[in-house]
């Protein structure tokens, strides 16, 4: 039972019992709601698609308990080449070594899907800046977007506001204490961490954390939650958090 | 009476040299004769001979009998009186405000000319043909007798070209008299280049110039329309007379609701200052301003101290709020159409927490701000022209009284959609709530939210003709395109369709041709209905398969401009009417369009205009320039705010209506300024070689003196005479004749022939 069905059955037995108001009741989510969200890891030749296993389930929970993001619990695997790959406008794309270059219909692929609306995470497990996945990562990027390079995302992107104020970037390691992201447009459809966002994500089968994060501990464990959270949110909603409406209580919140 | 004249054409010099030749002939005749007779034969024929000579020297100097007639004729007398509205303005500038017992300017004249027991003007018409013409904007003869009954009325003073007008009549050559107070507000505001008049001008300046105190608002520019949100600016400049060392206030209201004020300090006299006031519009529609100065103390005229003006606030952009239930994919894509359509202002406000979630950080580490409901429902609703519900339930978030709003909202001429997903239409408690009696479809708290399913949209009859759905100009290819659009996966179940059904939905596990996209009217508003939240599917599962997103920006894009009631998304569309004049014709056009947005050829127009008091006037329509417009010709009749509305038909079928405003008005201006201008009707006495004076020195003597003058252009007697030539008949030779025979008789019987 995760923690969503917990509050549901409490819910339901407070109203049984009379004791919470019908408003909550309405906020409850009826049998057959949607997955509005699915987190879809990309598989690709070559290197280690699959550095963590086990880091998307936790996730998804502290999605669901923090927001109002009905997701799946479970990822869904997919290559560029598969013919339902737009069915998941979320990307996410980890390893830890260099992997074999992507077909030249996989990069017109990637191109088409990032430039109308799509999302790529890119997550480094190995934090090694010009090695292995590194290199692989911003050799494919080149390809995709020409000329366009990775550029450090500024603390006031909507990426780091979209649900926390986040003035720290988490992870297994603080290989880079900034996110890196490719600007399209307006707005920032790929985005790259190398702290390993996975690995502080993962839990093993009897539910303890697979890795410890350094320096910082849990909390900087916790702070790849909150990114992951804000990564999923900017994607769900672009700029959302740039409105104007929003901009006078982000600035009054950030300055206490 | 016969006198006597001389009137021959030959010049003196030679009727003398005439004469010195014939006295040489005489003297020589006499020299020949005395030699050959005696001194009295010589004597006697000499005087006969001079006797002819001085006969024919005479007739010569061309003597006339001229019998002269005088007939005295009544001299012709124009009387110019200026009755515009600035003659009815104080006479005197000692005149206490609000003192209605004073003189007007107009009746000083009246007073002039009628009053005592032998009044003026009587002794004008008994001794001249009198004529008597009012002006203002035009020439009005008047009788005589009928001065009592002249107001102030006339709208402007176009004192100038009336003036040039009048002279050249011929019977007003000898000159006209004009009393007035030199305002004049026509073309012509100089004598500068405007040519001489025709005749001497004899100006009769009314009003006191000495003491007189006036401020005013002058030179007044506000535009005639303004975007909301964006700041429009008015210029003015206000003026002062003899009120030096005062400071006054400058009010600037929303109707009754003030804006802001100034205090202008009057430093100088006279005085002139010109002022900017601004103001940004937030609700749409014309709003009437005013700026305003309060009546002075001894203020002479208080009429120059408003200014009233409308202002039509329009949309410079489409605003549209969308209320989202949570973050989704189909809010991403309705975003990214909105945001890059340059017409549409969005604001959004997307669920991010519902309250069973739970947060493991203090709130002032989320980003997340309350949702403004009090400013939303209650204050701001009606600055949005869009209203968007994304899969949102109003249910957990505040009490449904505020869906009445978003009704009454929609009634007022509101635009709302609602789209489909988990929390929307009977599976997010409106089925019980006050949108029910707006949307288009029909809600019964049983529908439910099935995500299963492959969902084909369909057009439908209504969905082929209506812009909405109108992805491309020909119909097949717009079908084939909505053919060829991404499978939905989600539908809302409704119980039917209140207004007209667009698309339908048709796949696994839905029921056959169940409604997929509705729209209805309802009061003044439109609204829609979207019975899915997976119309991002037409955007990005396209693009997967190397098609266009555009179709699904488009459908958004043209939905929210039918919500907004865009004009030019409008079947009746009235064109801007310009401002034409009391009694000057004006031609209203207007657009028609079918129900699939192709002009109508064979429209039914009720075209009516609502008068200034509100009386309807059926203006009769016809074809006008391009296919689907139509025109009619009104001629407002006084000045004022008149209403236009037409409603078209075709087919027995209401294609749909609008309305506008139009306002007929006089460009004088003439109460801005009371201030009199003798200085101007001394320059036209000066240039038409009349005369000029005050009305207080006018009495019968200055009157007389005038009369001289008039004289002593054009005598009013006429002569007649008659010539009678003496030397035009018989008799003249007939005794040159005798005179000539005698002396030939006489030489004959002396011998000397």
């Amino acid at each position: 039972m995760n923690r969503r069905q917990f509050i549901r059955l409490f819910s339901q037995g407070l109203l049984g019992a009379g004791l919470m108001p019908a408003l909550i009741e309405a906020a409850e989510p009826d049998d057959k709601r949607r997955l509005q969200f699915v987190f879809a890891q990309i598989k690709y030749r070559g290197g280690d698609w699959n550095p963590h296993p086990l880091s998307v389930t936790p996730l998804m929970e502290e999605l669901m308990a923090r927001t109002s993001v009905e997701a799946a619990s479970a990822r869904r695997e997919v290559t560029l080449g598969d013919g339902d790959l737009f069915n998941y406008p979320f990307l996410y794309l980890a390893g830890r070594y260099e992997f074999d270059p992507f077909s030249q219909e996989e990069i017109e692929t990637l191109r088409r899907f990032l430039t109308y609306g799509g999302f790529l995470l890119i997550d480094d497990a190995l934090g090694q800046q010009g090695y292995g996945f590194d290199k692989a990562v911003r050799r494919e990027m080149q390809r995709i977007f020409p000329g366009n390079d990775f550029k450090r995302l500024p603390s006031g992107h909507a990426a780091l506001r979209s649900y926390y104020l986040l003035r720290r970037i988490g992870g297994v390691r603080i290989a880079s204490p900034n996110l890196e992201g490719i600007n399209v447009g307006p707005s920032t459809p790929v985005i790259y961490c190398q702290n390993d966002l996975g690995g502080a994500w993962e839990r093993d089968q009897v539910g303890k954390w697979t890795n410890a994060c350094t320096p910082g501990g849990e909390a900087q464990r916790k702070d790849a939650f909150h990114l992951g959270i804000n990564i999923i949110l900017y994607a769900m909603t672009e700029n959302y958090k740039d409105d104007l409406i929003h901009v006078p209580f982000i600035r009054k919140r950030l300055t206490r | 009476m016969n006198d006597f004249y001389l009137i021959g054409a030959l010049p003196w010099w030679l009727v003398a040299l005439v004469g010195i030749g014939a006295t040489a002939l005489l003297v020589q005749q006499f020299i020949n004769l005395r030699q050959r007779l005696a001194l009295g034969q010589t004597v006697f024929l000499t005087f006969l001979r001079a006797c002819v000579y001085a006969g024919l020297v005479f007739f010569l100097l061309g003597p006339a009998l001229i019998d002269k007639r005088v007939t005295k004729l009544r001299r012709p007398l124009t009387l110019l009186i200026d009755t515009s509205q600035s003659m009815g303005f104080p006479a005197s500038a000692k005149t206490a405000p609000g003192d209605k017992t004073a003189k007007s300017r107009l009746d000083l004249v009246r007073d002039k000319l009628e009053a005592g027991q032998a009044p003026l003007i009587q002794k004008l018409n008994r001794d001249y043909d009198l004529r008597v013409i009012r002006f203002g904007t035009s020439l009005e003869p008047v009788a005589p007798g009928s001065l009592a009954r002249l107001r102030p009325q006339d709208p402007g003073t176009r004192l100038l070209e009336l003036l040039q007008r009048a002279t050249r009549d011929p019977a007003a050559r000898s000159g006209v008299i004009v009393f007035s107070d030199g305002i004049t507000n026509g073309e012509m505001q100089s004598l500068d280049g405007a040519g001489a008049l025709a005749a001497p001008v004899f100006t009769v300046g009314v009003g006191d110039t000495e003491g007189f105190t006036d401020v005013r608002i002058a030179k007044f520019g506000a535009p005639e329309f303004a975007f909301r949100g964006r700041e429009f600016k008015i210029d003015l400049t206000v003026q002062a007379f003899g009120m030096k060392g005062r400071s006054v206030p400058l009010f600037f209201n929303r109707g009754k609701n003030l804006i802001t004020t100034r205090t202008i300090a009057i430093d100088a006299d006279p005085f002139e200052q010109k002022v900017t006031l601004s103001f940004t519009p937030k609700e749409l529609g014309t709003h009437a301003f005013s700026v305003s100065i309060p009546a002075q103390p001894n203020e002479q005229i208080t009429q120059n101290n408003r200014k009233e003006f409308k202002v039509d606030v329009r949309r410079d952009k489409i605003r549209v709020l969308t209320l989202s239930g949570s973050p989704a994919w189909n809010y991403r894509f309705l975003r990214m159409a909105m945001k890059q359509d340059p017409l549409i202002e969005l604001v959004s406000f997307v669920f991010l927490r519902t309250p069973t979630d739970t947060v493991d950080v203090p709130e002032n580490q989320l980003s997340l701000i309350p949702f403004p409901i009090d400013d939303i429902f209650l204050e701001e609703l009606k600055n949005f022209d869009v209203i968007v519900l994304d899969d949102f339930s109003h249910r957990a978030y505040f009490n449904p009284v505020y869906l009445e709003r978003v009704r009454d909202y929609v009634r007022d001429g509101g635009g709302l959609a609602m789209l489909g997903g988990s929390r929307a239409f009977d599976s997010g408690g409106y089925g019980d709530s006050a949108l029910r009696e707006v949307l288009p479809v029909e809600l019964d708290g049983k529908g439910n939210y099935q995500a299963r399913g492959n969902v084909h949209a369909a057009l439908t009859a209504a969905g082929k003709a209506h812009p909405i759905t109108r992805l491309l100009p020909d119909p097949k290819s717009n079908e084939e395109t909505w053919s060829k659009l991404p499978e939905l996966t989600g539908l809302n179940q409704v119980r039917g369709v209140r207004g007209e059904t667009l698309l339908t939905a048709a796949g696994d596990g839905t029921q056959s041709n169940a409604p997929l996209l509705a729209v209805g009217r309802f009061g003044k508003g439109r609204t829609l209905a979207l019975m899915t939240d997976d119309a991002w599917r037409w955007n990005f599962i396209a693009v997967g398969k190397k098609e266009t997103p555009q179709n699904h920006l488009k459908l958004i894009r043209q939905a929210v401009r039918w919500l907004a009631q865009e004009p030019a998304f409008e079947q009746v569309q009235l064109y801007p009417i310009p401002t034409p004049q009391p009694a000057e014709k004006v031609t209203i056009k207007l657009k028609v369009l079918n129900d699939d947005y192709t002009p109508t050829r064979q429209a039914s127009i009720q075209l009516r205009v609502f008068s200034p008091e509100g009386e309807p006037t059926l203006v009769s329509t016809g074809p006008d320039g391009e296919e689907g417009e139509y025109s009619g010709d009104f001629t407002p009749t006084k000045e004022g705010t008149y209403r236009v509305e037409a409603e078209a038909s075709a087919g027995g079928k209401t294609l749909g209506k609008d309305k506008t405003s139009f306002t007929a008005a006089f460009s004088y201006g003439e109460t801005d300024d009371g201030l009199p201008r003798p200085d101007l009707l001394k320059k036209i006495a000066e240039a038409s070689k009349g005369e000029y004076l005050s009305i207080n020195d006018w009495n019968e003597k200055s009157f007389e003196k005038i009369a001289a003058r008039l004289e002593a252009i054009a005598p009013s007697e006429i002569v007649e005479q008659r010539q009678t030539r003496l030397w035009s008949n018989l008799w003249p030779f007939g005794v040159i004749l005798a005179l000539l025979s005698v002396e030939w008789w006489m030489r004959r019987k002396w011998g000397l022939i």
